[in-house]
């Protein structure tokens, strides 16, 4: 039973790192439509960013911590500015092939730096003995990674809900004309849901590089494993993000935590969420949480 | 039709069976064949070096792939992000016959052709599974599916005992009728074969945007309601644009298995769909010659950037990671300044450079 339990609070601190990189494909979703597959890469830069300003420059991990989201929210403006900008109003399969092409890019960009091809870890600033209780077993850095993740969550959902920025961004959301015509700047909203996604990504890819060590294909792959978690959840929904998140969480702990070896399987946790998300696909398209935007054709 | 046949400066159609014509005018029908020939009769002229060989054969298979990938992306307006998945299909169809009935076997050397055929159909009908969900959805949600069928390809075979676990699965060499083709032989006979399929398909294709289903795909690509209400049904439409593309990706995968003489997976990764994606958009989606400009362009562009890091990799020590670096970003940039600028891609200039020609010496 232990071992049952072990999966269940695995999966969710999987879960809920999952839900945070969700997070920011459905920021950028939820405001311009552009689902970023490039946003793998944004996760890694941002973990990139914390390692080199920690270790190489000397700044404490937690300073460091905010110093990249900050530095990711600019660059994640940027990106906005120079690739998605002048493609409002394209069709949507240019502007899934950009996020594609940005993919590229930065995979290139992120090879020229040291990170490209070898492993970091960072240097240890939590206690190493791992909090222990009636045989299930959380390591410090998995605690202290998901508080982080539900603060922020809650931090996005109290912003989208209370705060006249995430108010109008929600409006834009809804319908671009209407917004527009009571003096909301629908390019700024953009912007601001880039670099917004931007912040979480980086926090995401600090957590991620703090629980598994720092390396370019791992912290890539989040971005394409996240695909079935904005799906299940709906595209448009934060609180959907974080069930999905969880619930994908635990699906893969227990497929490889039961699958595995048995019947010859193997490696299925990887593949698990994709077939849950064509079922998902064929019966609820719109997700747990989405709106029921789409027509049947 | 002008008074002088040869020099049309424009179209001059009195019946709809006109404009309906492959061929506009008889210049273009002789440059056609003009082109054909020349296709056919150079390496008879010129001797390529085997390595060469390769290089062209695989952008001619990668033709074939693209011309797929155009019918569902370009023509019927849905993103494939699985497309490799689908040639790997056509590729372990060749492969899975080779495993049960051994690699010599009769049917694989001597009936290829006929095996190519069973590939596609096997290509077209995953493609029609994964189509499926089509029947309910739309846009971002069918990419993802095609996605997730990616990632499910690429696990079973990697999983799978039968399918070698990924590692390479040998192909004999075939048997025409002049006997079996020798090593020296090899790509060249495959540059044939391969070429003769791009012409079938390629008049198929272009006989298929002629007929009520091609247009069908066209209709529900402008507007899917529209076309609902005249009298199509989207859902199918969308399926049956799935099960094309993947009939002629599995048609592909079969060419490639026969050319590499084996079928591994490190040649149906995510990667090479998203590649194939890059050659229909760079190529012009939704016009049928943007698919052999697309291929053309990124595995050229693939090979310069491979010599170019090559040159600068023998010339600054310091800059190991540029060679790795290199493809990615160049790769990534062309997508990009494509989308940018030049929407329509190189099929465009195409376009312009023709009329431009057509209309000589007027301006228009």
């Amino acid at each position: 039973m232990s071992y049952f339990f072990q999966l269940v609070v695995s999966g969710i601190v999987v879960g809920s790192i999952y839900a945070l990189s969700a997070l920011g494909f459905v920021l950028i979703y939820k405001s311009s439509r552009v689902l970023n597959i490039a946003h793998g890469q944004i996760i890694a830069a941002g973990a990139f960013i914390t390692y080199a300003l920690t270790v190489w420059v000397g700044i404490p991990i937690y300073i460091a911590f905010l110093a990249s989201m900050v530095i990711t929210f600019f660059l994640a403006m940027s990106v906005e500015r120079v690739f998605l900008r002048r493609l409002i109003g394209e069709p949507i399969i240019s502007v899934i092939m950009v996020t594609i092409g940005l993919m590229s890019i930065l995979d290139g960009l992120i090879y020229l730096t040291p990170f490209g091809t070898e492993n970091f870890s960072f240097p240890h600033f939590l206690p190493e003995t791992p909090i222990t209780f009636a045989g299930i077993s959380v390591s410090w850095t998995q605690m202290v990674g998901v508080i982080t993740t539900f603060a922020m969550i809650g931090g996005f959902s109290w912003f989208f809900k209370k705060s006249t920025l995430g108010i109008s961004m929600r409006a834009v959301s809804d319908d671009q004309l209407a917004s527009m015509s009571i003096g909301i700047s629908v390019p700024r909203v953009f912007g601001l849901a880039w670099a917004m996604a931007g912040l979480s990504a980086a926090a995401a890819g600090a957590i991620i590089g703090n629980i598994t060590g720092i390396n370019f294909d791992t912290l890539h792959a989040f971005g394409i494993i996240v695909f079935p978690v904005v799906i299940l959840g709906g595209l448009d929904s934060i609180l959907g993000a974080v069930v999905a998140g969880i619930i994908m969480g635990l699906i893969q702990q227990f497929a490889s935590g039961y699958l595995d070896g048995n019947w010859g399987l193997n490696g299925t946790g990887e593949v698990m969420p994709y077939i849950v998300l064509l079922v998902i696909l064929l019966f609820k398209p719109h997700g747990l949480f989405g709106i029921h935007e789409i027509e049947r054709v | 039709m002008s008074s002088n046949r040869w020099l049309a400066t424009g179209n001059y159609f009195t019946s709809y069976k006109e404009e309906q014509r492959i061929f506009f005018t008889s210049l273009d029908r002789t440059a056609m064949a003009l082109l054909l020939l020349c296709l056919f009769a150079w390496p008879l002229v010129v001797s390529v070096d085997n390595k060469y060989m390769l290089v062209i054969d695989n952008i001619l298979v990668a033709v074939i792939a693209v011309m797929g990938l155009n019918l569902v992306t370009g023509f019927a307006g849905l993103i494939s992000i699985g497309h490799a998945a689908f040639v790997g299909v056509g590729a372990y169809t060749i492969a899975s016959f080779a495993r049960v009935m051994g690699e010599n076997h009769i049917l694989l050397t001597h009936a290829w052709p006929l095996m190519i055929l069973v590939a596609g159909c096997m290509g077209a009908i995953f493609g029609a599974i994964v189509g499926l969900p089509a029947l309910r959805l739309k846009h971002l949600y069918l990419a993802i599916a095609t996605l997730s069928f990616q990632m499910i390809f690429q696990w079973t075979i990697n999983f799978m005992n039968f399918f070698n676990q990924g590692q390479t699965i040998a192909v004999s060499r075939v048997t025409w009728v002049t006997g079996q083709v020798t090593r020296s032989q090899h790509y060249t006979f495959w540059y044939y074969a391969i070429l003769v399929f791009i012409v079938l398909c390629g008049f198929a294709v272009r006989n298929l945007l002629r007929t009520r289903y091609g247009r069908c795909l066209v209709a529900v690509r402008d507007n899917d309601r529209a076309a609902d209400a005249m009298g199509m049904h989207p859902g199918f439409t969308k399926v049956y644009a799935f099960g094309l593309a993947g009939f002629l990706a599995g048609v592909a995968g079969a060419l490639h298995a026969y050319l590499y003489r084996g079928v591994g997976i490190e040649s149906f990764t995510l990667h090479h769909s998203i590649s194939f994606l890059a050659m229909a958009i760079v190529g012009g989606l939704g016009t049928l010659h943007g698919s052999f400009w697309g291929p053309v362009a990124i595995k050229l562009l693939d090979l310069q950037v491979e010599r170019l890091s090559e040159w600068v990799g023998n010339h600054l020590t310091i800059a190991t990671n540029l060679a790795t670096a290199l493809k990615p970003l160049s790769f990534g940039l062309v997508i990009v300044l494509f989308l940018m600028f030049e929407p329509r891609g190189i099929a465009n200039w195409w376009r312009i450079a023709r009329s431009y020609v057509k209309l000589w010496p007027f301006r228009y």
